[in-house]
């Protein structure tokens, strides 16, 4: 009870500046270092103490403003690309930061040990640092600076050399939960099951930030609860749709409580149907052209996301302006045309209706891909396949859809980051491993698609390249490996006194250096 | 026939046998009123309940009728609320009348089962089963069963130990009935009754049991249940609480009818003992 109402007392004290800020956290990642795991739920609590080299903006060129970087550079044959870093830079500890800790960054973790950036810098074999300011990337293959560019927000979260040198085991080390990083506020305190504490950080490089005092992350993981919490206020923000949906129009409507649905463009997710080729019919394309012709989308934005989503038209979202083309073939929803195509590709439909059985098996990660499961059952059956749901918790449907393949289709979120090479062509490349999620783990095998994505991966021209990605989600769309439904940002909902919310397109996983409290 | 009388004359009688009927009669004619699938979406989202006279108990999340869900819902309900039941009375009846009428090292043995079942909470026992083995409705079944046959059996021991005792089983024996003849034909009927009377308890308890698994994501997802009505329902708590509280409802009148009915049973069943 003394921590809620402590801040207020704090917030009638100073204006502008200080105060502590409480927000809900709904998970406590095992691993809380973002150089490592690059993944939403870690960069929610971890952005605001390590920092990248450049990070996501509305209005900077190539969309990117300077973070520990202040100048970026590839050159023309895609085999080196130089970094200028920020000078009078010091790590938590004191210790200055230098281009050594990006080489160790990028060697010792990103490379080797890191989600995203395996893939990103795969070819990356040495950085050279010639003065404590520049770091210069070496590839053994060229690489497109394009990829490069468009990964830093996500990939390129530096980590102090000096805490992790000598470590034998870098992703097991303790001091990935005690993080040390060069950003706006200090790791100070984690209590499990309970919260963690940021502490400003008095020697922040940017001159007059921090903003705020402190900001604690507290537990929540009920997601019911968010709202109530902030209307007692007891928590000042809830980002990442803690609150539901539906809770949205009655908690907008409350004295002293803002709804944002900016700030997540960066960071977008995408409702997909992973279909496993393994089984005869469903490695038939007019049949899955045809349970594509059977999903209203409509009725998923406006009924399961309560329109807090868009309709997909293909394997990248709408909100990827650089790579994103509406001319690709389309599914409208069409039941006729669903019959048609299934009673071509010869399975009519037995004396109970039915032309086949399959089973399903929703993502348990949200309540929409639950429910979205919910309705493909239904929509199935409107055309006469007969859809078996199958519930799992979390662990046992990984295990299922992602190294057993004991599924027929699968609803998947998956994640579009900011350029398809990151998170996007591995959902249809073939050739991965077992036991890699989010990958293309239905047995989809498209030469022609394998080796567009090979040649992007080649092509060193910015136009060239993302030509390649528009000819590559013709392909998509037209031969449906995966059917994409709906793509969703996140919901921001905080109180009003909370200032400079949602003013980054990955605004809820940024370093958070200008949130501000006013009385 | 007097039984039935007399159960019909205590209030509680009357009053669990009437909520136990119209639920039987909604989950009997369920497939008739709603012939298609109650989980298909039927109209729009959320309608609230008494505005839409095709909907009367209003839509869920997806335009899914309630009512229908209702009513499939006492059918999912009740059929494994007896069925857990029907499995863990037969199961615990062969195994106590075994234990009570073999005696000895078989009676030592079975009843070190029985404890080692009873050790652990029958719904704990429950999701334990369910999410080792995967959901479905026999699973479900099974697994409540799981929890429940100890009772009967430790009761139906009871009764056997002393039945075993009485001259008419003694002249069984005499007579060279075979023992397992004995213990199934002549001690069994006699101890049954008891165990049947703890059985609407088993019954009310099973659908609980049903039901909080269904609550937690472990029942069957393709069937309509109360638990998963509810769980549903818990998402939009805020905005529309009449889909929780309507199968709730339906959770609370079906446990009550059954205790009901059970307390008035043995009020019955007791009084034509005394009046005898």
């Amino acid at each position: 009870m003394a921590s809620t109402a402590m801040p207020s007392l704090l917030m009638a004290q100073e204006a502008a500046n200080g105060g502590r800020l409480i927000v809900a956290s709904d998970s406590e990642p095992r691993n809380l270092n973002p150089a490592i795991v690059a993944s939403n739920g870690v960069f929610f609590i971890s952005s605001k103490v390590i920092e990248p080299l450049a990070e996501a903006s509305f209005e900077g060129e190539n969309g990117l403003e300077p973070r520990l970087a202040i100048s970026w550079e590839g050159s023309d044959d895609g085999l080196s690309a130089t970094f200028k870093l920020r000078e009078g830079v010091t790590w938590h500890d004191g210790t200055p930061f230098t281009s050594a800790d990006v080489a160790f960054s990028a060697l010792e973790v990103w490379k080797p040990l890191q989600n995203l950036g395996r893939l990103v810098f795969e070819n990356l074999e040495a950085v050279e640092t010639p003065d404590d300011h520049t770091a210069i990337f070496k590839f053994s293959k060229p690489t497109p600076f394009q990829l490069i560019r468009n990964a830093l927000p996500v990939v390129s979260s530096v980590v102090a050399r000096h805490v992790f040198e000598g470590e034998a085991d870098i992703a097991a080390s303790p001091a990935n939960n005690r993080l040390v990083g060069t950003g706006p506020f200090k790791f100070t305190e984690h209590r499990p099951g309970e919260y963690y504490r940021l502490e400003r950080n008095e020697d922040y490089w940017a001159e007059g930030l921090p903003k705020v005092d402190e900001i604690i992350f507290r537990v929540l993981p009920d997601r019911a609860a968010a709202a109530g919490a902030l209307e007692a206020d007891e928590i000042q923000l809830a980002a990442f749709s803690q609150v539901p949906l539906t809770d949205l129009e009655r908690i907008s409507k409350v004295e002293g409580i803002k709804v944002y649905s900016k700030g997540y463009e960066g960071l977008t997710y995408q409702l997909a149907v992973d279909v496993n080729h393994r089984r005869k019919e469903l490695a038939d394309r007019k049949v899955r052209q045809a349970i594509a012709h059977a999903i209203d989308k409509d009725f998923v934005v406006k009924t399961i996301f309560l329109g807090y989503a868009a309709p997909s038209t293909g394997i990248i979202p709408k909100n990827a302006p650089e790579f994103y083309t509406a001319d690709v073939p389309t599914y409208d929803f069409d039941l006729d045309k669903a019959n048609a195509l299934l009673d071509e590709a010869g399975y009519a439909k037995d004396a109970n209706g039915i032309r086949f059985k399959l089973r399903l098996l929703p993502a348990p990660y949200f309540t929409e891909t639950r429910q979205f499961g919910d309705y493909l059952r239904q929509a199935l059956s409107s055309v006469g396949i007969d859809a078996t749901v199958v519930n799992n918790d979390s662990a046992a449907h990984q295990k299922a859809v992602y190294t057993d393949h004991d599924f027929d289709l699968a609803v998947a979120p998956t994640v579009y980051r900011n350029d398809p090479a990151i998170s996007t062509t591995i959902l249809v490349k073939s050739g991965t491993p077992a036991g890699v999620p989010f990958s293309n783990q239905g047995g989809y095998v498209n030469p022609r698609i394998d080796q567009l994505i090979e040649k992007a991966n080649e092509t060193m021209d910015v136009a060239e390249r993302t030509e390649l990605f528009k000819e590559f989600q013709r392909l998509v769309a037209e031969d449906l490996p995966l059917i994409n439904v709906a793509e969703w940002g996140f919901i921001t909902v905080a109180r009003d006194d909370v200032r400079n919310v949602s003013n980054n397109p990955r605004w809820a996983v940024s370093n958070w250096a200008d949130i501000a409290l006013t009385p | 026939m007097t039984v039935l009388k007399r159960l019909l004359r205590t209030p509680e009688g009357l009053a669990g046998t009437i909520m136990l009927c119209l639920l039987a009669l909604a989950a009997l004619l369920a497939p008739i009123i709603f012939p298609s699938d109650p989980l298909s979406i039927a109209g729009p989202a959320l309608l609230p309940p008494f505005t839409d006279a095709a909907f009367p108990l209003g839509t869920d999340r997806l335009g899914r009728d309630v009512l229908a869900g209702l009513v499939h819902g006492a059918r999912a309900s009740l059929a494994v609320g007896i069925a857990a039941a029907a499995v863990a009375v037969i199961v615990g009846a062969l195994v106590g009348t075994i234990a009570g009428f073999a005696g000895g090292l078989v009676d030592e043995a079975l009843m070190r089962i029985v404890d080692a079942f009873q050790i652990v909470p029958s719904f704990l026992l429950a999701l334990a089963f369910v999410s080792v083995t995967g959901a479905s409705l026999t699973v479900v079944i099974i697994a409540i069963a799981l929890g429940a046959w100890t009772g009967p059996a430790r009761l139906a021991r009871a009764e056997v130990l002393s039945i075993r005792e009485r001259d008419y089983v003694a002249a069984a024996r005499v007579i060279g009935m075979h023992p397992l003849e004995i213990a199934l034909r002549q001690v069994l009927p006699h101890a049954l009754p008891p165990v049947l009377a703890l059985s609407s308890v088993i019954v009310a308890s099973a659908v609980l049991i049903e039901a909080a698994l269904s609550f937690l994501g472990l029942g069957d997802p393709n069937i309509v249940t109360w638990g998963s009505m509810i769980a549903e329902g818990r998402n939009v708590l805020r905005s529309a609480p009449f889909l929780s509280i309507i199968p709730g409802f339906g959770l609370v009148v079906t446990v009550l009818g059954v205790y009901l009915f059970s307390e008035g049973l043995s009020d019955a069943i007791s009084a034509r003992k005394t009046t005898n």
